[in-house]
Order: structure tokens, then sequence, then C-alpha cells
């Protein structure tokens, strides 16, 4: 077998979404890239499963390594059977589930769209649009109108409630100026907003009652901003996962010469002096680089002082029998499901046409701030979608808690060392882009990040 | 109908490092054969189009852009393939014996729905030196055991049996995804980010 090149400009270990976006772009402006990562799969925690391999995951390896950095793994996994003769069947078809850690949706004008295109990485996935936007409201799902039409052909909304609402919509901008009171929904409902008009509103932004005026306004244009791009809503989610997104930007790095080593268990330390790293020793040879970037996942303690993680992020992914909201057509559906007044539980229901799971069956991600345990927290939600005679039924279910570490500061790290947190608790990946984009312009100060890539067809091959 | 929509194909190649997977795409699509090893720097992909009884089809070659080299290929690459190309070296017996652990990856990562349908096709590369180590015969012989895969024995170097090999492999693609369009549509309807459709002239850019 080959060996690993033994000095590149830069090395990066571990394949998180924020670690190959890095990778693209260093690779891109002509950086030799070795991007490895111990995983025998690409994303850690942003990466995407079938059914077998989510069973067979294993948040902590018990051997102890440099290379697996326990403080920053998933916590509480547990799965669980709830209708144990439909196990068989479902592992029969256990690779037509590709299932998330962490499901992102991407809005349609938002900065990730947006950055596929600019950098042409787009040609590498395809996209489906969510088809429709619920809420919860009064003990039942109720469907959040998207758009003009939607809001004018609702029943729920009376004609005085269209024109507030229209005109509110309109004049977003003007508002943060004129307003005196702070807080988003009071703010809506000093607009004489039904109730239900505010609950609507509410589900545009994600927005809990502690939301202030100004972010849920920011919201709510983010949202508008990106309708009638694609499909009825301003969402797009990846086909076959969001776990397709960082092998997305792998690939750019690969064609433009990154070299790729998955399942590499041979790893022996990141070694420094002098605050820099000086190389990565493994069990056959030194690797130096110019600069150095790692998944906290994938770094030692050493490096990561003081590790305190205050916040995590609650997850539960279930396979279920049918739809939450039955319609003649599939449906991708997005719940916003607001928990209590401080918490909004985001709900991705997907069916076969997204690739993530096989017909007759529906994949559920459900996603919230942890408050006590991920079977706690989302108790109240599932009691209410999957209980009733008429309702789903959870044939699997399966729970664990995320570390929110993109807020997290370290002391004295080397200066040639750059950290990539894992996901955050954010509906799409703009931070994390913004993440990736902040370490690329340390590390390459005057350069520019992810330009477009040449059409194959422009590359010119040397005689 | 299907036969009016606009076909792609999407072939992908596999095969151990330095069979020339990239130099036979190269050879086929732009006529051009590199002497210089380089593993797969800006190789990606290429189209062609082809036709195949009156169907205009594009085809659109996969290249592993040297993810395979450290067996670091993600299940991303594998999505939607409509024919899998396999390549080894017929002076080196190491890329032959790969065959089988390819074939294999292959039918796991893109889990088609009838896996013993599937068309593979087998290239015998670099036929142009010497000395050979695998035999057309011996070749066959493993095609024969797995469901008489079509076997070419090319040279990307020297534009050999190249153009045949392709021809076949699209002609195994379209059959392939006549009959699965035919029984329906896994997932119609995605979206490609890219909406800006490029005015190709539509022929071989070749200009050499």
């Amino acid at each position: 077998m080959d060996e690993l090149p033994s000095e590149v400009d830069l090395l990066i270990i571990g394949t998180g979404f924020i670690e190959s976006i890095i990778s693209a772009a260093a690779s891109r402006i002509g950086k030799s890239v070795l991007h490895l990562d111990p995983n025998d799969y690409y994303g850690n925690q942003w990466g995407s499963f079938n059914l077998q391999a989510l069973l067979d995951y294993n948040p902590d390896p018990s051997e102890p390594c440099d290379f697996r950095n326990k403080s920053f793994s998933l916590k509480n996994f547990h799965y669980e059977w709830l209708m144990e003769d439909q196990k068989e069947d479902l592992l029969k078809n256990s690779r037509k589930f590709n299932i998330d850690l962490t499901p992102k949706l991407h809005y349609c004008r938002g900065d990730f769209v947006q950055l596929l295109i600019t950098s042409n990485i787009a040609r590498y996935s395809e996209f489906r649009s969510v088809t429709r936007i619920l809420t919860w409201l009064n003990g039942q799902l109720e469907l959040v109108p998207c758009s003009r039409s939607d809001v004018f052909a609702s029943q729920k909304v009376s004609v005085v409630e269209k024109r507030v609402l229209m005109k509110l919509l309109t004049s977003l901008d003007d508002i943060l100026d004129s307003e005196n009171t702070h807080n988003f929904k009071k703010f809506l409902e000093s607009r004489k907003l039904s109730d239900n008009l505010v609950t609507y509103v509410m589900a545009m932004a994600g927005a809990t009652e502690h939301t202030s005026l100004g972010e849920g306004v920011k919201s709510v244009k983010r949202f508008l901003d990106s309708l009638g791009r694609f499909g009825k809503t301003p969402y797009l989610f990846s086909m076959y996962g969001s776990g397709e997104i960082a092998q997305a930007f792998c690939r750019l790095s690969a064609v433009f010469g990154g070299i790729y080593a998955l399942n590499q268990q041979n790893l022996i330390s990141l070694d420094s002096e002098d605050n820099r790293i000086t190389s990565l020793t493994t069990t056959k040879q030194q690797i130096r680089a110019q600069n150095y970037v790692t998944s906290l996942e994938q770094c030692s303690e050493k490096f990561l002082r003081p590790v305190k993680i205050n916040n995590y992020i609650s997850r539960a992914i279930l396979i279920t029998n049918k739809s939450i909201l039955p319609s003649e057509q599939e449906q991708l559906s997005f719940l916003i499901y607001p928990e209590g007044t401080e918490r909004i539980i985001n709900v991705f229901e997907l069916g076969s046409l997204t690739g993530t799971c096989p017909k007759n069956y529906y994949l559920v991600h459900l996603t919230s701030k942890q408050v006590t345990t991920p079977q706690e927290d989302f108790k109240g939600a599932l009691g209410n979608l999957f209980s009733g005679s008429d309702q789903p039924q959870i044939i699997f279910s399966c729970y664990f808690s995320i570390p929110e570490t993109s807020d997290l500061d370290f002391e004295n790290v080397p200066e040639n060392l750059f950290l990539c947190p894992g996901p955050d608790n954010d509906l799409d990946y703009n931070s994390s882009i913004q993440k990736a984009r902040e370490i690329f312009e340390k590390m390459y100060p005057d350069l520019e990040f992810l330009p477009r890539a040449p059409d194959p067809e422009e590359i010119i091959i040397g005689d | 109908m299907a036969s009016n929509k606009k076909v792609l194909l999407k072939v992908i190649i596999l095969g151990d490092s330095s069979v020339g997977k990239t130099s036979l795409m190269n050879q086929y699509v732009n006529r051009k054969f590199s002497n210089q090893y380089k593993a797969t720097i800006g190789a990606d992909f290429l189209t062609k189009e082809v036709t195949i009884d009156d169907r205009t089809v594009t085809m659109q070659i996969w290249d592993t852009a040297g993810q395979e080299r450290f067996q670091s290929l993600g299940v991303a690459f594998y999505r939607g393939a409509d024919c899998c190309v396999l390549v080894f070296d017929v002076t080196a017996p190491n890329t032959f014996k790969s065959l089988d652990s390819w074939r294999d990856e292959f039918l796991i990562q893109a889990a088609p729905r009838e896996p013993d349908n599937f068309p593979f096709v087998l290239l015998g590369n670099k036929v142009d030196l010497e000395p050979r180590a695998i035999s057309a015969k011996r070749a066959q012989q493993w095609c024969q055991a797995k469901n008489n895969m079509p076997y070419f024995e090319t040279s990307a170097k020297e534009g050999l049996n190249v153009e045949q090999a392709f021809l076949a492999i699209a002609k195994n693609a379209l059959a392939q995804q006549n009959q699965s369009v035919d029984l329906y549509n896994e997932f119609p309807d995605q979206i490609k980010l890219t909406n800006t459709q490029k005015s190709n002239g539509g022929g071989d850019s070749c200009a050499c």
C-alpha cells in the first residue's frame, strides 16, 4: 500500500462539515492538503449512516487515544425497537436508510446555497424542496402559509388579518427603528394579529416567547427572502441526507489534489514545540505540515484547556409507518413545534423520495436545545404526535445528545493548530460556513475563499 | 415517453490506483493521453454525447479523483450510477486480484435495486506494455463467472479499443436506465442548484 506524503501545506484531521470546507478551499487555491480521518466514514458528527451502521455506532470506543476526545463524543446514545416484528424487514432494507446525526435545512437564498453555486460544488449534489411547513397550535397540526397566495387561500386567516399581515411583512425593515418593545411575540400581539397569525409568524421565525424583536424580524426576513426560488417553501433538504454535503466538499478537494485517507487508526500524536505543532506521528511515519486543522472530537485533551461544555443538543431519530399529516402525495415536512415558552423542537419528516428511507416508511428527526435528557425533552411532542389510534406508530427510536461546541474557547492553542467545532443547534449551516471561512482566512489571509471551480471541460489536459 | 427525454447516463470508473482510469476517460473524451502520472489532479467527470440506436444520450463519466488510493471513496460517489466500469492493468497482477473487492464495494455502496443484473464492464488496460501478466483468457474466465460481464482489452496510450469499450458501456448503461425508468423513477423532481445551462455546441469540443 502507498505511503502517505511526508510533507504537505495543510494537514486536516476529521471529515466533519467545517473541516471539509476548509479542505476544499485550501486545495482549490493550490495548497497541498492531506485529509485524514480515524473513522472509516465521512462526516464525524455531521455524517449519515445506514440503519445497521447506526445500530453499530459506538460514540465511546473503549480504548482511549490521542485522536478520540471523549469530552466531545455523543452522549446518552440509546436506541430501541418499539415494534419488534418490523425489525427484520427494516434491517433487510438497511442500505435504503441514510440517517443523519445532524440533519440540516438550507435556505434557498442562504449562504450555503450561494456558496455551492459560486464555488461550483453544486454539481456534486441534488436537493429536494421541503414541501410544507407545519406548526402545532391548540393541540393540532397547522399548515403555515408560505406565500402570498397561501396566505390568501388560507381559510384560517380572515380578510382583515390578511391585510394586517401583508402590511406587517412588507414593512419589516422599518419596524426595528420604530418599535418600543424588544420582544418579538409581544410586538406581534400588539399589532392585533390573531393567535393563528401570531403562531404562523412565530413559526416562520422559529421564535420562542423569549425571542427578541431584532432576532425575530431578522429570521422572518430570512424566511421571506428565500421564498419563491425553488419550490413552495424557503427550504431545501439534501438528497440522501445532510451527510452527503461534507463529501461533496471533500470531492472538490480531491479533484484539486487533496489526498484522502479514512480509517487511519495508526495515528499516534500531534507533536508540538514552542507553541507550534511540528508534526503528526503515525506508527509508520512522521508527517510535517505548515498548518494543522482538526475537529474537536479528534483533538487531544492536551491542546484543549479548559474543556467545559455547557450546552447539549437533544436529538431523536424515529422510524414511523405513516406521515404525521397524511396527504395524497409524499410530503417532505418541516414541523416547528413550540415546546413550552423557551424551546422550539425542529421536526423533519422525510419520506422515501429523499433517499433517506425505504418506501412506506418515514424517517423523523427531532432536534432541540437540551434541557434534561433527549427522552424527556421530546416526551411531550412525541405524546402529541405519535400516540393516538389514527396517528403514526413509532417502529424504532434512537436518542442521543450532541455537545454544543460552537462557542467554546481554549487557551494556549498552538498557533498553527486550528480547531473545528462540531454541529450547532441552528437550522442551517450558515454559522458553520462562517467558522470555516474564518479559519481559512487566518491561514491564508489574502487568498480567495472557494472561487468558482472550472467545469471539467474547461480543464485542459497537458501533454 | 421516456425516449423523448434528455438522457443522462452516469458511469463510474473503478480500479486500483494507476491502472489508467483517468487516461481512459481522457483518451475517450479528449483523444489525449499524458504519460505523466499525476494521481488524478483535476480529473472530475467528463461528458460526451453518444448516439445509440438513433438516440442521443449524454454520458457523464466520473473519475475517482484519487480518493480510491487509500480506500476513501465515500458513498456519495456511487449515487445513481447507471454503469460501473472496472479497470485493471494487464501487466500488474495485483490490480486484477483487486477486481473482486472493487465489484463487491460497488454493490455494497451503490446498492442497486437488482445487483445481479447491474451492468459492469471490465477493461484490461495497458495492452501496449510488456510483460503481460494477465492473459485475455484469464480475464474472460473471471467475466464469465460474473454474469458474462463484457470484457475489452484497451490501451489508453494508443487509443486501442477505447471507443468500442465506451460505446458498449453506454449501451449497457442505457439498457439499465430504460429498465428502471420504465418501472418507476425512483427520485423524481430533484433540484440541481446549477440552473445556468451552458450553451455547448453539442459536439466533440476537441480542437486537436
